[in-house]
């Protein structure tokens, strides 16, 4: 076996036995995980800490200046307060850049991949948090 | 060969490097606040090791899943095509199960839709987050976090019914959770044999049906103090032709005993499927 092939082939192994859990539940297949959208200056209308997934509701206003009415969900509630996420860790009136993969449907809904604070720190999913959409265990702003 | 070994070698650090960046990710935070009520995943993870032997005849205790953040891993899924007689085939094509081919708006999956209990066997192959075990005189105990959810396993020589339909006095209702019976067969596995299943659940995620008077034994292996499987496998010859393996769960010890509650409540999940859910995966969902 050559060695890079080699390499490759115990990178892989190493990986797969990182524990990462399914984002097919509810959904996951549904929502484009390529590029984020990302919401600039967006208002935080609700946060919504409930079962079985998080919400973020958001007013974003578009470059004509139209306000559009985003929802995205986060991953699932017990996994967010694992890596740090509250009930009030978002909050009405926050104004904040939001990262989002959106529906594949073209809807304004979403799964939520990040947010970035004014003040410079981030708090990501704890399933698609990740910039490549792939795993983060860090919720805590950062 | 000498390339050969720098593949190798190059490859084993990139393992450590992995290992420490993933040890990096899951370790608490330095003189972060800690609160004897809430569940640390990292407590779990940082108990390495058996622990030494396992107890006699004894599975108190409160164990972590697969889906409690501690790094627990299952080995073995549930059967996914088993072989259906043809009524156990219809009822199969009538499941929609959210996965390939089937998103969450095409499912009829009655916990997705509308957080209908599980039941019984799928509580115990679904959603595995914790477990506490507790044994009085004549039963043992599972309880649940997933749904809030308690099983009774009688030890007091009984045996299970039979009868779940007819009109006679001496019937059984079907119940979510069965009926069930257990022994231990040795020093440190438990076996429980239960039946009597309400029909309307599924007894996997992946929407394998099951009669009521299916029966499904499971069988509890402690092999140290922080290890404990959990084999299942179903007899349903109304549906199935042969036996059924309903895979296999495994837990490790908590050390701190934590153990809280986590429901599905239907008003949330019809205010998430209405507003993403069916609007991400339906372009005709009103949103």
């Amino acid at each position: 076996m050559k060695p890079k092939v080699l390499m490759m082939a115990v990178l892989i192994a190493a990986f797969a036995a990182i524990d990462r859990p399914s984002f097919a539940h509810h959904g996951g297949t549904a929502f484009d995980i390529t590029t984020p959208v990302v919401l600039k200056n967006a208002v935080i209308t609700e946060f919504l800490w409930i079962n079985p997934h998080p919400l973020i509701k958001a007013d974003y206003k578009d470059d004509k200046g139209n306000v559009q009415q985003w929802t995205m969900e986060l991953g699932g509630l017990v996994g967010a307060q694992l890596i740090g996420w509250t009930r009030t860790s978002l909050q009405p009136g926050d104004v904040v850049t939001l990262y989002v993969w959106k529906a594949k449907t073209g809807a304004l809904v979403g799964r939520f991949n990040k947010v970035d604070f004014p003040d410079g720190t981030t708090m990501r999913d704890s399933q698609t948090g990740a910039d490549d959409g792939g795993r983060s265990d860090s919720g805590q702003r950062n | 060969m000498r390339k050969t070994s720098t593949g190798i070698i190059a490859g084993a650090v990139g393992v450590v490097f992995l290992s420490v960046l993933v040890a990096a990710q899951s370790a608490p935070q330095k003189n972060a606040p800690r609160s004897p009520w809430k569940y640390y995943p990292e407590d779990a993870r940082a108990n390495e090791g058996p622990g030494g032997p396992a107890p006699v005849r004894d599975m108190s205790g409160t164990w972590a899943g697969e889906s409690s953040g501690a790094g627990v891993k299952r080995l073995v899924p549930p059967d996914r095509m088993p072989a259906f007689t043809p009524l156990g085939k219809q009822l199969f094509d009538r499941n929609k199960a959210e996965g390939t081919g089937v998103l969450i708006a095409q499912s009829n999956d009655p916990h997705v839709r509308y957080c209908d209990p599980f039941g019984f066997p799928r509580n115990m192959n679904d959603q595995i987050r914790s477990m506490t075990i507790a044994t009085v005189s004549n039963r043992t105990f599972v309880m649940l976090r997933f749904m809030n959810i308690w099983r009774e396993i009688w030890m007091d020589g009984r045996t299970l019914p039979t009868n779940f339909a007819g009109r006679g006095a001496d019937v059984h209702d079907p119940t979510y959770n069965g009926y069930s019976v257990g022994r231990w067969t040795d020093d440190y596995t438990f076996v429980a044999e239960t039946t009597g299943m309400a029909a309307e659940t599924w007894a996997t995620e992946g929407g394998l049906p099951h009669s009521v008077d299916a029966r499904v034994t499971e069988r509890f292996n402690r092999s140290s103090k922080n290890d404990l499987s959990l084999t299942m496998t179903m007899d349903d010859p109304k549906l199935y032709s042969k036996p059924l393996s309903l895979g296999q769960v495994n837990f490790r010890w908590i050390p701190s005993q934590t153990f809280f509650d986590f429901s599905c409540v239907p008003s949330s999940v019809q205010q998430y499927l209405k507003e993403v859910a069916d609007p991400a995966s339906s372009p005709g969902a009103a949103r």
